[in-house]
């Protein structure tokens, strides 16, 4: 599946005043302040901070998981903030894939079932076609019928990444994707997360503590108390 | 389509790793056994209503004193309704220069259209069962009449000019009244022979009954069609009207039956709303991951729904098929005790099975599932984040109005479905807030006890809210099965004291007060118990506050079938046994004119305390002042009366008297020796009676007993099942206790503690809420005394400490056994 991008216009996300707090018993507390952003189609943006500096905040705006309390987001040229709960549901399924640091497979998938799975949502026929095709492409078409709990880390992170690019996503968020594996595993599993966004051309967005890792984007913006810095 | 067939390939997924087992148990229990239960009592009840049918030979009767017109048997051929006739009248019949009051009755070919007669030629051993009467010009006779008259069977018989032979020994005839045509020793004929006998006559005293049998919608139709045209002297009689004390035994059997499958359905409901729960929770973050990529709210919603829509319909068809088969075990198991005629099973039994099962899934299901909606996708970066609870009107409305319903249409009685409702709801409501404070007052003396013990109620006290909901859970299960069993306890003892091994099985009316003191010295030299003797003085009711009765009650009521006759009327100094005073007071000093008037004729005839009755004895006329109400059994086969006099009111009146007594069969003969010794009183044997009502009660007190264990069996296995539903977060805690170093036997002992204790706690509650639906169920519908069972308090409570701590513990077992780090991995 082939995401259409608007080709008007080069930049895919465009954020403004962007900003998110909360109310707590102590009073207001901000988590993002005025974030003013803008991410070309195919672009690599690493988001660095120390913990609590408002990633992964940033990035469940960016992808439409939350909504901010100020300011607003385009995303391929339509406005994110203006739509309910289904129209960003909508916006993700045609526009947005995922890599998560805890790899999110469901525990009752089969491999091949986890990475058919956002397919078989948009009703795609060919999806365990697409899905086998990708698993070999991770190197696990051995592994097809094999639930998460009997893969390792690696493996499951593999599967995830399969799950992600199976639907050709123009925007791929990740969030720490090598944060719960071993620096060789983590490194094998950056290669092939880089390679297939080049095999892609999506555009990358990857949360990070590790600067190597960050060091692969072509751009990095840094967050320091819900600012950028 | 193509999400429908996601939701299936989702659901497959689902089960193969077990995740849906305990749901897919609690579904096929709860239809498995409303299944069974409305299929077993559907046919129990058909063949009880059949059974019972055999008192009149039919389903409906018409009693008329000539015969009826012939419109009437022509609109019943037109309705497809069986016809027979029978034709009562009293002959006296000379043989051998003996004389003998006979009771004759001439049956058509088709009699008797339901039960069956008992003949024999020789003793009561080799009885012979016969669905037809005797043929033309023969009669059967009752044993009593052979050595009466001097006669042998294949004698001639001479009833009225008709000379008949005697063919057989009539040993049963189901609809044998404890009336006066009764009382006389029967000889059965054929109707074809009546006209020939030249006893019946125009204006001969004869009854007739008009029988017939029929499809229940064309017997209901006949009755509506028939009523208005009844003349007074007509009735109509039909179970409900003509055997009342029968009539409130099934009626009983029947609210039982219907109370069990609630229960049952209640505790699969319990089991259901937590297993969802379960199922719900362990599907966040699965839920999650859909909504991340690109399921809306509504989608998930129907992916979940149609989803379990497939599984009601899959488990409710295996639930149908294995009730089908329980119902037929369980009619297997009784069929020594049943009628050889057992009715077929109601396909729309299974049907309501089917019914039962998806209306349940949706009331205790839906809500917990809702939850699933409004998971947030941001749940895939912030694993704590948890949707809110579905509305508590939503989750506690929609079940209760699926029972509410469930409890309407078992009983088909709003008032005993409020009665439940509202008792439970109040009492749930008082004892939940009431636990909760105690689990939080308990909190307060945690620091001061043991490790151990505080380990394990921290388990309880950690969620309160979720405590308060499953303590409310189990203690609902273990209210369903205490209501079972106890309704079932004393509704049979309440059978059993109702018809003690020597109730009364004979009546001896018109004893002559000379003979009075003859009659009972002779029952007493014969060691036979009797009941007291009553003096009757025959008499009508006329004037309410000199308001004729006639303008006072309504159509089909008993005050209006009171007011038509002649009452038996007497006196007495003491309240007789059985009757209990409801208003006003029995009289202590000997003032005349003082009348007190059984409970149900008061209220249909409207009279209250301090009325002024005005009865009519032969020509001449009585006042009487009410002082008390009273109710009684009618059903005790003791002598009772509508109206009891003062002792001086009625002295003045002709009078006789009336007893029943209990004769055993092996004394039986004496009753020739009565009835020549004391020609002018009439003995009713009522036996038969007794016996037919006994059996009843006894197939239905086996049948109830089968059906509570079947509900025992359903509420253990759910509670099991419960228990399992809620581990999943003491199995990871236990885990993780133990990598902080916690030892096994430590572990062991705060689960048996957290356990048994949820039990305990369950257990004193369900007492309670027990208890009080118990009351209400006794004192507002089933009319049974109500008494509080004190091995209750002790038993239910045990019992829930027990089951609850040993399925804890089975089902916690892994974290003992298995990896620590193992379980933790897994959880995540």
């Amino acid at each position: 599946m082939q995401t259409q991008v608007n080709q008007t216009s080069n930049n895919i996300i465009v954020t403004e005043n962007l900003g998110k707090s909360v109310v707590t018993s102590e009073g207001t507390l901000h988590i993002l302040s005025s974030i003013d952003l803008i991410i070309k189609s195919g672009e690599s943006i690493a988001i660095v901070g120390e913990s609590g500096s408002g990633k992964s905040t940033l990035i469940s705006l960016l992808a439409g998981l939350d909504t901010p309390s100020t300011g607003s987001i385009s995303i391929n040229g339509k406005q994110l903030t203006s739509m309910n709960e289904d129209g960003r549901a909508a916006l993700r399924n045609e526009l947005i894939g995922f890599v998560f640091q805890s790899f999110q497979l469901l525990h009752s998938l089969t491999a091949l079932e986890n990475v058919m799975l956002p397919l078989e949502l948009s009703g795609d026929k060919h999806a365990k076609a697409a899905a086998t095709a990708l698993l070999h492409r991770v190197g696990l078409s051995h592994r097809l019928t094999h639930t998460p709990k009997q893969l390792s880390g690696g493996e499951q992170q593999r599967v995830a990444l399969a799950r992600a690019f199976v639907t050709k996503p123009a925007i791929l968020f990740a969030d720490e994707p090598t944060g719960n594996l071993d620096s060789k595993t983590g490194a094998t599993i950056v290669d092939l997360l880089f390679e297939l966004n080049l095999e892609n051309h999506t555009t990358l967005i990857l949360v990070t503590h590790d600067h190597t890792l960050a060091a692969r984007c072509q751009r990095t913006i840094q967050l320091d108390s819900g600012c950028m810095v | 389509m193509s999400r429908f067939n996601l939701a299936l390939r989702l659901l497959w997924r689902d089960s193969r790793t077990g995740e849906l087992t305990i749901l897919i148990l609690a579904l096929v229990i709860a239809v498995t056994s409303s299944t069974a239960i409305a299929l077993f009592s559907d046919r129990m009840k058909r063949t009880m209503t059949n059974q019972t049918a055999e008192f009149l030979a039919a389903d409906l009767v018409i009693e008329s004193p000539a015969p009826v017109p012939a419109e009437w048997l022509a609109k019943a051929m037109k309705l497809d309704l069986a016809q027979a006739r029978t034709a009562d009248f009293s002959s006296v019949l000379i043989e051998h220069d003996e004389l003998l009051l006979a009771g004759i009755k001439a049956v058509s070919a088709a009699y008797p259209l339901r039960g069956f007669l008992k003949t024999t030629t020789g003793d009561y051993l080799t009885e012979t069962i016969t669905r037809n009467g005797p043929e033309k010009g023969t009669a059967w006779v009752e044993k009593r009449i052979l050595p009466a008259l001097k006669l042998n069977l294949g004698d001639p018989l001479t009833v009225g000019e008709k000379q008949l032979t005697i063919s057989n020994i009539i040993s049963y005839e189901p609809d044998k009244k404890g009336d006066f045509y009764s009382f006389s020793p029967r000889v059965m004929i054929n109707d074809a022979d009546l006209q020939a006998t030249g006893i019946v006559q125009p204006g001969s005293h004869v009854h007739y009954f008009f029988q017939f049998t029929g499809e229940p919608k064309a017997l209901a139709e006949f009755k509506r069609w028939l009523k208005p045209q009844l003349n007074p002297s007509q009735r109509i009689l039909d179970i409900n009207e003509d055997r009342p004390e029968l009539g409130s035994a099934l009626e009983r059997a029947e609210r039982y039956l219907g109370l069990s499958s609630i229960a049952v359905i209640l505790i699969s409901g319990v089991a259901i709303a937590m297993a969802t729960r379960r199922y719900t929770e362990r599907h966040f973050n699965a839920t999650a991951l859909l909504r991340c990529l690109g399921c809306k709210q509504n989608e998930i919603l129907w992916l979940y729904s149609s989803q379990f829509v497939v599984l009601g319909l899959v488990a409710s068809a295996v639930g149908c098929l294995l009730g089908w088969f329980a119902q037929e075990a369980l009619f297997h198991l009784l069929r020594g005790l049943l009628p050889q005629q057992i009715a077929s099973p109601g396909l729309l039994a299974v049907f309501f099975g089917f019914i039962i099962g998806m209306a349940v899934l949706l009331g205790f299901a839906l809500p917990p599932l809702l939850r699933l909606k409004q998971v947030s996708p941001l749940r895939v970066l912030r694993r704590e984040l948890e949707p809110l609870p579905s509305s508590a009107w939503l989750i506690y409305g929609l079940s209760l109005g699926i029972i509410g319903i469930l409890i309407w249409k078992y009983t088909g009685d709003l008032k005993m479905t409020a009665s439940i409702l509202g008792t439970g709801l109040m009492t749930l409501l008082a004892l939940g807030l009431l636990i909760y404070g105690l689990l939080n007052l308990t909190r307060k003396l945690l620091p001061s006890m043991s490790l151990t013990w505080r380990f394990g109620l921290q388990g309880l006290f950690r969620n309160s809210r979720a405590s308060v909901s499953q303590i409310l859970a189990f203690s609902l299960t273990l209210v369903a099965m205490v209501l079972s069993f106890t309704v079932r306890t004393d509704l049979i003892d309440n059978w059993q004291n109702q018809l003690p091994n020597n109730a009364p099985n004979h009546f001896a009316l018109n004893i002559f007060p000379a003979q009075r003191a003859a009659f009972q010295q002779e029952l007493q030299l014969q060691h036979i118990t009797g009941s007291q003797f009553f003096p009757v003085v025959r008499g009508r009711l006329v004037e309410i506050n000199h308001t004729p009765v006639q303008q006072i009650v309504s159509k089909d009521t008993q005050g209006e079938n009171a007011t038509h006759r002649e009452l038996s009327l007497t006196w007495t100094k003491e309240l007789p046994e059985e009757n209990k005073i409801v208003a006003g007071s029995w009289w202590n000093n000997q003032q005349a004119g003082l009348v007190s008037v059984e409970q149900k004729l008061a209220e249909s005839l409207k009279i209250k305390l301090g009325d002024l009755l005005k009865f009519t004895v032969g020509s001449q006329q009585i006042n009487a002042t009410v002082t008390s109400i009273r109710k009684l059994r009618w059903d005790t086969m003791k002598p009772n009366f509508y109206m009891i006099f003062s002792p001086g009111t009625l002295d003045a009146y002709p009078s006789t008297f009336i007893t029943s007594f209990y004769l055993p069969e092996p004394q039986k003969n004496m009753l020739n020796t009565l009835v020549k010794k004391y020609p002018g009183t009439t003995i009713l044997e009522v036996d038969f009676i007794l016996q037919q009502f006994k059996t009843i009660l006894a197939q239905l007190t086996q049948a109830i007993n089968y059906l509570l264990y079947f509900a025992l069996m359903a509420g253990f296995a759910v509670l099991f099942a419960a228990v399992y539903a809620t581990l999943d977060n003491r199995i990871y805690e236990g885990a993780l206790m133990r990598t902080l170093g916690a030892n096994r036997s430590l572990l062991r002992k705060t689960h048996i503690i957290e356990f048994s204790m949820l039990g305990l706690i369950s257990g004193l509650l369900a007492v309670v809420i027990s208890e009080a639906i118990i009351y209400a169920l006794y004192t507002q519908v089933m009319d049974m005394e109500y008494r509080p069972s004190l091995y209750l308090w002790a038993v239910i409570p045990c019992t829930g400490a027990l089951f609850v701590g040993m399925a804890g513990c089975w089902g916690v077992r892994h974290v003992l056994n298995k990896s620590s780090l193992r379980i933790l991995r897994e959880q995540y």
